[in-house]
């Protein structure tokens, strides 16, 4: 079997209409980036996220309801995996001062169910956790341990045996837990996952994940240039720009509007954005191998010509391995679960994009280098 | 055959070493599930002979059957640290970074701290949260403004501002130290298996813990302070009294054998040594004899000399004497007032690997705790240059310390952090004045050891979660089954592609590719690196990409063949001339892979390098083996179709 045999396109004739359909796909991602802006996970954001399995089937409706006025604001909610699955997010490091107290009167309210008018006082409270006193050790250690069967995250102050101290660790995930355990009794829950980022760390990783970007490009444009000649590697360099950034856009543009697709960027998102551009340059190095032997055998042939001539010899295998891998991608999109959904999308995209950019914007550039400059490009 | 016989042997060798690094992979897989049928076994009985036990006796009941079921075979352990590791993400387990808190920390280094330094420390704090400067350099510049000299709080008056900051630097660097090892030595008493802690920068801790089931405790072990206490070590002879009447009643109950689960463990025990030492069937039955008589002193053994009664027990052997400890026939043998401890760190290692501990037995009573020791420096002797510990402590331990160390000369005092030995000196004479020294240090690395032990008493290191990442074990396993799943569709889906597009070179694309992923595990499971979600990720689509270099060869052939080439000369000027694009584009896609390992952290970095070694592997795959198939068959003159 064979397809796109002895095949005769005049590629390089049409790239002004494709300039003109790049830039618009380009544009509407950028307006949507500026005006709808980009969604980002916790990963950059900062902020806690937990995921819960409950026994028996869940109302997602039920549950945003249930969280809406626990004082913690915005609270996200979404079905994760099942039925049976609830992604639990918000935007805050710790629980807010306003409903600081109401946390603290939870805790007192459950040590006085389980040793009435036992006296104690709250020696600390910082953001995190509240410092408790009681008058023995034994007390301390009954209050640890029935506490933390609860669900509250109860320690020792120290390890000394006349510690008199419980810390009780007041994050948002426990309040969260907390609350839910409170209004959905009839439906008992296990933690799955829980994520906290501090947003200091997503700063250092959302600027670490940039510089990975860039480099990458600056790598890519130093090897080409070693290996091709200097405008081949700019070609190939803005071809990768435009992959990236149209990505980005339809990120932008999709987000939300496709039922269990969630385009947040996270890390593996970015890992995805540089698979995308390793799997473009691939595309476009191997279009650009074929220049390089072609100019070597027909010296005086056109340069449009001679890229045409290119493409059209290397379309068959450029589909064929495009193919082969949305193939095993589009796999991975179905059956990776939901924590690779998103990442195994931007490839399917990427591998769409990089492919096209290869023809219209890599080679493409080429030839109106070539032609602004008036310059022969050749390879000795 | 005779030109081929180099690279036939190249490649059988290539999957043979494959074959050899995954083979752990593969029995430890089958232990694992021998394990849990075990268990499950065991389970049953036990629900079977008392239905009313509650969940966390169950649980206790079953963790024991499956600890002296994993000890039972050293090879059990040994597959286990040979396997293809699976990540956080696939295993389930948790992940936390915790950073020091230099304000917290310099609010207690201050020396009187007053109302102006705590408001500047408070808008330094706030002010590095979004600055790359720590909060040192921001509270010292902040001083400077108003006109204050660093020397007002921190060190003494004869030292200038530098001084004071590169102090305090190397104060919160060594508070990480002591961070790490507080963490450490209680990670290894809680028993997770394969724990990771690393430090990253100069402020902040990783610590990784796979398969924890009861993550909210495993977070506390990470936060409060350690516990540093002087106990007293009882002196051999009582020691050695109380171990043998431990020996005899231990005899005794096993000999009487009621109790289930104590016949299972002296079962496993005999079963491994008759494996181990079939052929010296002698000595054996002595050996075997001398384990019935006395189980005691198998497991703990004693200085034949007899100069000392800290007893050398094997890493595998402290919770079997733990447990043997806890019965209540064996806890009437011994004083309350007493208890066994271990060594902190192992002593030696043993022939085999294993690693070894003291055991001493000390009073449950501390003589004093941490909260007393002011400062701890290791150094040398200056005379002797033998690696020295000097430990200051404050007036009120002074007196104590005076009194305890003259009332026990010549006894050892066991110096314990969070119930664990990390050093047992003798008494020489009464201290008087809180300066002690600490002697008997191997090398300067085990005084400096002892010095961040004797600190974290003194001044515990702040530590905040910074960011923290629980996998349940269920999401985990649903993790592990997808992807599982997609790579082998995927696998199905690439392969029947390319059967029916280039027919013969097709399958024999599909064949190899079979060997491609075998070689990214291997090498994975090799380098001891780890398989995450996004590192199977990155196998599935290694799966589609692979091809790429054939799909290359396979046209370039087509093209040859066209020109009205012969099928050999065809195949030679096929894979010749795509060589240049195939190394071209990987080497790229290669660079792209490298700055993802370097940028990444967790998941990302496996899918890193499971993409570098899937283009490795690909190469080697397309340029090698798939090559040597193609020249056997043409020379054989067989005619391979290719669509």
């Amino acid at each position: 079997m064979r397809i796109f045999h002895n095949l005769n396109v005049n590629w390089m004739g049409m790239r002004k209409t494709f300039y003109i359909l790049s830039i618009a796909l380009f544009l509407v991602g950028m307006l949507n980036v500026a005006f709808r802006g980009l969604v980002f996970g916790i990963d950059f954001k900062g902020g806690s996220e937990i995921v819960l399995q409950f026994e028996k089937p869940v109302e997602v409706a039920k549950i945003r309801n249930d969280l809406a006025n626990i004082g913690l604001g915005a609270v996200e909610v979404r079905t994760f995996g099942a039925e049976t699955g609830i992604l639990v997010r918000t935007e805050l490091q710790e629980i807010p001062k306003e409903i600081y107290p109401k946390v603290v009167d939870r805790i007192r309210e459950n040590i006085n169910k389980i040793l009435p008018e036992v006296p104690y006082k709250i020696v600390d409270s910082t953001m995190n956790s509240v410092t408790i006193e009681f008058d023995n050790p034994d007390t301390t250690n009954l209050m640890i341990a029935e506490l933390f069967a609860q669900g509250f995250q109860t320690g020792k102050i120290s390890e000394e045996l006349d510690n008199k101290q419980m810390i009780v660790r007041v994050g948002i995930a426990d309040w969260i837990k907390e609350v839910l355990r409170e209004k959905v009794k009839d439906n008992p829950f296990q933690v799955v996952k829980e994520d906290r980022v501090g947003p200091k760390i997503g700063e250092e990783l959302k600027r670490d994940a940039v510089l990975a970007v860039l480099l990458s490009l600056v790598v890519i444009l130093i090897y080409l240039g070693f290996r091709f000649k200097f405008v081949f590697a700019v070609g190939a360099v803005i071809a990768l720009f435009h992959d990236v950034l149209i990505t980005v856009g339809l990120y932008a543009l999709l987000y939300g509007l496709i039922p269990g697709l969630n385009l947040e960027i996270d890390l593996p998102v970015v890992a995805a954005f540089l698979t995308l551009v390793g799997y473009s340059i691939n595309d476009t190095v191997i279009v650009f191998d074929r220049i390089r032997e072609n100019m070597k055998i027909h010296k005086t042939m056109p340069l449009e010509e001679l890229i045409n001539r290119s493409i059209n010899q290397t379309m068959s295998r450029t589909i064929i391995t495009g193919l082969t891998t949305l193939l095993a991608v589009f796999v991975l999109f179905l059956l990776g679960g939901d924590v690779l959904r998103a990442f195994s999308f931007t490839l399917l995209f990427g591998i769409i994009i990089g492919t096209y950019s290869s023809i219209f914007v890599a080679s493409a550039l080429v030839v109106d280098y070539a032609q602004r400059t008036k310059k022969k490009v050749q390879f000795s | 055959m005779k030109e081929y016989r180099f690279r036939i042997i190249i490649i059988l060798a290539a999957i043979a070493l494959s074959i050899y690094l995954l083979y752990p992979t593969f029995l430890d897989y089958q232990n694992n599930k021998h394990i849990q049928s075990v268990v499950e076994q065991k389970k049953q009985e036990i629900l079977k002979q008392n239905p009313k036990i509650s969940k966390s006796e169950l649980e206790e009941l079953l963790t024991i059957v499956e600890d002296s079921v994993k000890q039972s075979d050293p090879s059990y352990i040994e597959n286990r640290l040979k396997r293809l590791k699976l990540g956080l993400d696939l295993q389930g387990g948790m992940r936390v970074v915790l950073e020091v808190n230099t304000a917290k920390l310099l609010e207690k280094l201050a020396n009187n701290p007053d109302q102006v330094f705590n408001s500047l420390l408070a808008e330094a704090q706030k002010e590095a949260e979004t600055s790359d400067e720590s909060v040192v350099e921001i509270l010292a510049r902040k001083l400077q403004q108003k006109g204050i000299r660093l020397s007002r709080y921190f060190g003494n008056i004869r030292m200038d501002d530098a001084e004071i900051i590169d102090q305090l630097k190397k104060d919160s660097e060594d508070a990480v130290t002591r961070a790490m090892e507080i963490i450490r030595n209680r990670v290894d008493q809680y028993g997770v298996s394969e724990p990771s802690i690393q430090r990253q920068g100069s402020r902040r801790i990783i610590v990784e813990l796979p398969g924890i089931a009861k993550e909210e405790e495993a977070k506390q072990l990470l936060q409060g302070t350690a516990l540093l206490e002087f106990r007293l070590v009882k002196d051999p002879e009582f020691t050695y009294q109380i171990m043998e009447r431990i020996d005899k009643a231990l005899a005794k109950v096993l000999a009487a054998g009621n109790d289930s689960l104590l016949a299972e463990l002296s079962d496993t025990t005999k079963k491994s040594d008759t494996t181990a030492a079939a052929d010296t069937t002698q000595k054996q039955l002595t050996e075997e004899e001398f384990k019935q008589q006395h189980p005691f002193f198998s497991v703990a053994l004693l200085d034949p000399q007899g100069r000392s009664a800290d007893a050398f027990v094997k890493e595998d052997d402290r919770n079997k004497i733990l447990r043997w400890l806890s019965l209540p026939e064996i806890k009437k043998e011994i004083p309350d007032n007493v208890e066994f401890v271990f060594s902190a760190k192992p002593i030696s290692t043993t022939q085999d690997g294993k690693k070894v501990y003291f055991m001493y037995l000390v009073n449950k009573q501390p003589e004093l705790t941490g909260g007393v020791v002011t400062n701890a420096v290791a150094t040398l002797d200056p005379n002797t240059s033998a690696p020295i510990v000097n430990m200051e402590m404050n007036s009120e331990g002074a007196v104590e310390w005076a009194r305890i160390t003259g009332a026990n000369i010549g006894k050892r005092i066991a110096i314990m952090l969070d119930g664990k030995v990390f050093s047992a000196p003798v008494v020489r004479g009464k201290i008087p004045g809180g300066r002690s020294q600490i002697e008997g240090m191997e090398n300067l690395d085990e005084a400096k050891l002892l010095e961040i032990v004797l600190k974290a008493g003194a001044l515990p290191a702040p530590v905040d979660v910074i960011e923290e990442r629980v996998v349940g074990p269920s999401l985990g396993e649903d993790s592990v089954q997808g992807g599982l799943n997609s790579a082998l569709f995927g696998y199905l889906a690439v392969a029947i592609f390319m059967i029916i597009y280039y027919r013969q070179s097709g399958s024999i694309a599909a064949g190899v590719l079979i060997l491609t992923i075998l070689f990214i595990l291997s090498v994975l499971a090799g380098f001891k690196a780890t398989l995450t979600l996004p590192g199977i990720a990155g196998i599935v689509l290694t799966i589609g990409m692979a091809v790429d270099a054939n799909v290359l060869i396979f046209e370039r052939i087509r093209e040859e063949l066209a020109t009205g080439k012969t099928l050999k000369a065809s195949i030679d000027s096929g894979f010749s001339k795509a060589l240049s694009a195939i190394i071209d584009s990987n080497i790229t896609t290669f660079f792209t892979g490298i700055i993802l390992y370097q940028f990444g952290t967790g998941p990302v970095q496996g899918f890193a390098l499971t993409l570098m070694i899937g283009i490795a592997s690909t190469l080697f795959s397309a340029l090698v083996i798939s090559r040597l198939i193609f020249d056997y068959l043409a020379s054989k003159g067989a005619k391979i179709s290719i669509g």
